[in-house]
């Protein structure tokens, strides 16, 4: 070979070894990656147990993502996310729209999982109170800001609010054992559970039976990268909301895969827990569409109830809370992979 | 008359310029960035919109604060007042201070956080638990401060007030107690700003009043320009009661050696 021929001889040489290197990566599918930041600390929050399950059974793998699962512990999840650290989170539907309408924050929920309202109400079944008039004379124990539920609750029983007496108190439940507050507003799939391993019976009132229009925990992500990122946000739901199904359908599977995720945690309030969320999160509509579905009307329906109430600053336009496409895409190709 | 008022003020003006410079340095920096950089306001609001915010609630901020103010300074003196009953216990004698410190230790390192929901349990929701959290954070750099300035009276004092047959009582109320002033003084300037950030911990496990309450609700709105809001003027009472103690330190030591370098105008 001469002198002329040997270098384009190289540079041929460097060519198809650099497409078949090319060649070989076209059957690797390309895996991204994002985060996933739960409101609060691990446990069977559904819309928590739906990415452990898809963590651990395979399903992010299947759905070419590799997911970091974080926790919230004081709330910071929400500005995380709107930072960009962090790509998914959860949060409740009801605070997704005073965000949204407080500070304009661009975060949308994609799927609804608690199709009613995680908050409930708790009396001691000693305290004799039986009906909502009962509540009349009787202190009411709130966590941060009044419950436009309760408001709603109490005016849809021609309650008088002004013969209740109104108190913030913070998150410990204990507070209703030690008789300091004779009605306190709780998670329904939380603390009626802690109360009663203490050796009380309580009795729990659930606003959505009072005709309240309340929805629960949400998948939300930024508009942002909703817009930017489709493709990733409907592959996380797809992933998750299979998660969630497997959860309905192998309880016991699904709190095992939750003890991985938290350890030392009290598996029979786990078990409380994820049952009663559940429940919350199963309707005629999600039996008919799937999980994770919501309508225009059910978030019209919240944020006239949260208008009415004063729960917002004011009006905006509520479409900006959510965004049900994705999930909707994911159930008009078929039902879950 | 006017030349003396004049001279006030020239002193006044040399007193507050300083930090005063300061401050509006720190916030055009901070303005600037803001809008430089186009952050949003649910990150982090600019200091003209905090002040805005600030303008257009002031009745119900005034309300807040004041809610706040009476806590931390309730608070505050009974925090003083159990710590100095202490450090007078434990000054009598070295195997009170032995038996009792290492419960102030404790007091100290206990997370706050952990026992406000059960102050709340125990006390109500009113006004007694937070006054207790601010009492608490506020006693220990007082107790050790004071037990510090009596441990250090001046053996001539002492000695003195021996010679002259003072008894035990006497020596401490004539020499040792007012020895441990400058000591107190120093310790006040660290816990009157605690006892406010007391107030504030005891806010956010109960009740709906003061700028605790008002802080978390924002905090779950993600309405930083009522969080910064409250913030601020959490600093500026922060700033007032030091100030106020530093006020009361120059006139109450005004015979101390460590009150001849001080500004004039305190």
């Amino acid at each position: 070979m001469d002198k002329f021929m040997s270098p384009i001889f190289v540079i041929m040489i460097a060519v198809i070894i650099g497409c078949a290197a090319h060649d070989s990566n076209v059957g690797i599918p390309e895996v991204d990656e994002v985060v996933f930041m739960a409101g609060y600390k691990p446990q069977a929050n559904l819309p928590f147990v739906g990415v452990y399950v898809a963590d651990t059974n395979g399903y992010f793998e299947d759905q070419g993502l590799r997911v970091d699962i974080k926790h919230a512990s004081a709330g910071e999840h929400v500005k995380l996310l709107l930072a960009g650290d962090v790509q998914f989170s959860t949060s409740d539907a009801g605070s997704v729209m005073k965000q949204v309408s407080s500070s304009g924050a661009p975060i949308i929920a994609i799927a609804l999982i608690g199709q009613k309202g995680q908050q409930g109400y708790m009396s001691l079944a000693t305290s004799n109170i039986n009906t909502l008039e009962d509540w009349e004379g009787k202190t009411l124990g709130y966590k941060i800001s009044l419950p436009s539920d309760y408001l709603a609750m109490i005016e849809a029983e021609n309650v008088v609010r002004a013969q209740i007496k109104e108190v913030s108190v913070g998150f410990d439940p204990r507070i209703l054992t030690e008789g300091k507050v004779d009605i306190l507003a709780v998670f329904k799939s939380n603390e009626p559970d802690t109360i009663r391993s203490l050796g009380f019976d309580v009795k729990v009132w659930d606003p959505f039976e009072y005709g309240v229009p309340t929805l629960g925990l949400t998948y939300i992500t930024t508009v942002d990268y909703s817009e930017n990122n489709p493709d990733i946000v409907r592959r996380f739901l797809k992933a998750t909301l299979r998660g969630i199904q497997f959860a309905i359908d192998n309880p016991d599977s699904a709190l095992d895969i939750v003890e991985e995720f938290a350890p030392g945690s009290n598996r029979e309030h786990q078990a409380f827990m994820l049952e009663t969320e559940i429940k919350d999160a199963r309707s005629s509509y999600t039996d008919n569409k799937g999980i994770g579905v919501m309508s225009d009307d059910q978030w019209k329906s919240l944020y006239e109830h949260l208008l009415e109430y004063e729960a917002l600053d004011k009006p905006f336009e509520y479409r900006d809370s959510f965004n049900s496409k994705f999930v909707d895409s994911i159930y008009d190709s078929g039902s879950l992979p | 008359m006017l030349l003396e008022y004049l001279k006030q003020l020239r002193k006044l003006l040399n007193f507050v310029t300083p930090p005063i410079l300061v401050l509006l340095v720190l916030f055009s920096v901070w303005e600037f960035s803001v809008r430089i950089s186009g952050i949003a306001e649910y990150m982090l609001p600019a200091p003209s919109v905090i002040i805005m915010q600030i303008i257009s609630n002031l009745p119900d901020y005034a309300y807040d604060t004041g809610v706040t103010l009476i806590e931390a300074i309730g608070g505050f003196v009974l925090g003083v007042i159990i710590a100095m009953l202490g450090a007078v216990i434990m000054y009598q004698s070295r195997i009170l201070e032995r038996g009792l410190l290492p419960v102030a230790v404790l007091i100290k390192v206990t997370p706050i956080i952990a026992i406000a929901p059960l102050f709340v349990i125990w006390l109500g929701f009113g006004l007694i638990p937070k006054v207790l959290i601010a009492a608490i954070i506020t006693f220990f750099p007082v107790l050790v401060n004071c037990l510090a300035g009596m441990r250090a009276t001046s053996s001539d004092i002492t000695d003195l007030l021996k010679s002259l047959n003072a008894s035990r009582i006497e020596i401490m109320f004539k020499a040792s107690i007012p020895s441990s002033y400058p000591y107190l003084f120093a310790a006040f300037k660290i816990a009157i700003p605690l006892s406010v950030i007391g107030a504030v911990v005891g806010e956010w496990f109960s009740g709906d009043k003061g700028l605790g309450s008002v802080i978390i609700r924002a905090h779950y709105n993600l309405d930083m320009p009522e969080l910064f809001g409250a913030v601020f003027i959490l600093g500026f009472v922060g700033i007032l009661l030091t100030g106020m103690v530093w006020y009361l330190e120059k006139h109450i030591l005004f015979w101390h050696d460590s009150q001849k370098n001080q500004d004039e105008f305190l």
